[in-house]
């Protein structure tokens, strides 16, 4: 991914609204790289090994500012959740779906879309709890893009 | 810290309003600079004697960077010292916590704060929204809305604690009452409602259902207020309201990086959703104005969702951490023989107005006994609460009709 794409971004819309611009940034564009080839890539310290969301530029821990990418195992749990009901432009057909933040088995924690157990029932949630196991898969959501997603159970 | 306590009076405030099918229907800018002038009027000054302008974030839709200066040029202030303050909803309250120490310092003589909102008039509020308080990168692509952002935390608080939903609408409940009595409510002709119709109503982003949700103002709303030394205020037309204390507090931008951060109050140990930087900004307010929660007659707080209220309760110290459903459910903000708690209505019945200063002009209204809703009597201490971002900033004001000791 060139440096120079990220200030152009890809437009996000609901509707007629124009949201702003998707951007992967200089300093996540490593994470959105290994999404093209399916590998989940969580940051680490290069000075005191803490591991990180792939955002972070700083480490909270020592304060410095090297960061190196490591794979994650993929796996963790349901941290929080949300089942949304309303909302509008390309996301309505989708309802209801599940946004949450998943707690890594690395101590991470990242916002995604959680997806119920494999064999659910169409549009059956309720697999998706505080604390459900869950696993990494990357799809292709409603804007096109290729993200990483967590299923309850999985691999 | 201790010096600033009652060491500056606000002695002007104005609130230009416009509703949804007036004849003319007004921008943000307008309504501002209207406040700005009403503000001035009740203060006895002019132009000329503004030494500062603060402004809050820009409204939605008078999108116009440095917006402060779009204020100043509107009505021809010259300050000295003029900013915009952004830490979302809480830059508000931000805006007389900059203005005090302005006019403390004495670089300044008085300063003119202003804030306003106008989108529900000019825009469909649904879409488009979690832009501003989402991350683009991380949580946008997911299709996620800002009550699904809310509801993160909303999910956790009750998962922690045990709060029920019961507990939850029971706020909405006594919300809504106080709207009834509110002229300007959003709600104020709709009738009451029932915790029954709370947990019926639609799901939107569970755990929050519809009427758990705030509602747009509908319209408009334009408030300035002008900040003085206290000394200067006996020249004054109008009573001073006295400003006791105040904090603030911001620990992230997105939810979802929120939880990186520990190691400082008010998240010292690891990963957590449920505390907010109100409880920072509380303590300071009170440390400030020596008083504490038992000392506070009234109270109204931004907060845009039930669960929202119920925790916020916790962290301005009416109850303990954990305790807020429980506080709810036994009557602790019942509109008969509660604590005062949102008396326009709140966020969830008279409707939230982006940001603006005025649920400050409510307490200062009831302080005054002059409110447009229902009278709460003998107001001496009033607590305001302002917020914004999922979460992310919150200011806390201590305000009072008489002089501090
Ligand atoms: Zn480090």
């Amino acid at each position: 991914m060139e440096m120079s794409d990220w200030a152009k971004g890809l437009p996000l819309r609901a509707g007629e609204n124009f949201l702003g611009l998707y951007q992967p940034s200089p300093e996540t564009a490593e994470y959105w790289e290994g999404v093209t080839r399916h590998e989940f890539l969580i940051k680490r310290c290069r000075s005191c090994a803490k591991l990180h969301h792939p955002r972070r530029i700083l480490c909270s821990a020592c304060g410095e500012p090297g960061m190196d990418w490591v794979r994650a195992s993929g796996r963790g749990t349901v941290y929080s959740f949300s089942e949304i009901h309303r909302t509008t432009g390309i996301f309505s057909p989708a309802t209801p779906y599940v946004v949450g933040i998943v707690a890594l088995e690395e101590g991470v924690h990242i916002f995604t879309r959680f997806l119920p157990e494999e064999g659910a029932a169409d549009k059956d949630n309720s697999s998706i709890r505080i604390g459900s196991a869950v696993s990494v898969e990357f799809q292709v959501l409603e804007q096109g893009m290729l993200l990483p997603v967590f299923r309850v159970g999985g691999e | 810290m201790k010096q600033l306590a009652g060491s500056c009076v606000i002695v002007g405030m104005g609130r230009s309003i416009c509703k949804r099918g007036d004849p003319e229907k007004k921008t943000p800018l307008q309504l501002m600079v209207e406040a700005a002038g009403l503000a001035m009027k009740e203060a006895g000054i002019n132009r000329t004697q503004i030494g500062a302008v603060f402004t809050g974030r820009m409204p939605r839709t008078y999108c116009s960077l440095q917006y402060n200066q779009a204020v100043l040029n509107e009505l021809k202030i010259v300050p000295t010292f003029s900013s915009e303050v952004t830490s979302h909803g809480a830059g508000a309250l931000g805006t007389i916590e900059m203005a005090v120490l302005a006019v403390q310092s004495g670089m300044i003589d008085y300063a003119l704060c202003v804030c306003g909102e106008a989108s529900p008039l000019w825009i469909e509020m649904v879409e488009g929204s979690a832009n501003w308080e989402g991350d683009l990168q991380f949580e946008a692509p997911y299709g996620a809305t800002t009550p699904s952002l809310y509801a993160q935390c909303a999910q956790r608080y009750m998962h922690e604690y045990g709060i029920t939903p019961e507990q939850l609408a029971k706020v909405c409940v006594e919300n809504r009452l106080w709207a009834l009595d509110h002229p300007q409510a959003a709600m104020h002709k709709r009738g009451p409602i029932s915790i029954d119709d709370v947990l019926n109503s639609k799901m939107i982003a569970s755990p929050m259902r519809m009427l758990e949700c705030a509602t747009w103002f509908p319209g408009g709303i334009g408030s300035a207020a002008i900040v003085t030394r206290a000394n200067l205020a006996k020249a004054s037309p109008v009573k001073p309201t006295y400003i006791a204390g105040f904090g603030q507090c911001s620990t992230h931008e997105w939810i979802g990086e929120r939880m990186g951060f520990w190691g400082v109050e008010p998240v010292t140990d690891g990963p957590n959703l449920v505390r907010t930087g109100a409880s920072v900004a509380a303590k300071q307010a009170y440390a400030m104005s020596g008083f504490n929660p038992k000392d506070v007659d009234i109270v109204q707080t931004s907060a845009p969702f039930s669960f929202l209220n119920v925790l916020i309760l916790e962290e301005l110290g009416f109850c303990g951490v954990g305790e807020g459903g429980r506080f709810v459910e036994s009557g602790g903000v019942d509109y008969d023989g509660g604590l005062p708690f949102n008396t326009t209505g709140g966020y969830l019945s008279f409707g939230q107005s982006g940001q603006g200063l005025y649920l400050l002009k409510e307490v200062m209204d009831q302080i005054k006994g002059c409110p447009e809703g229902r009278p709460v009597p003998g107001v001496e201490v009033g607590l305001v609460h302002g917020h914004g971002g999922p979460n992310a900033c919150h200011s806390v004001m201590l305000v009072t009709g008489e002089p501090l000791n």
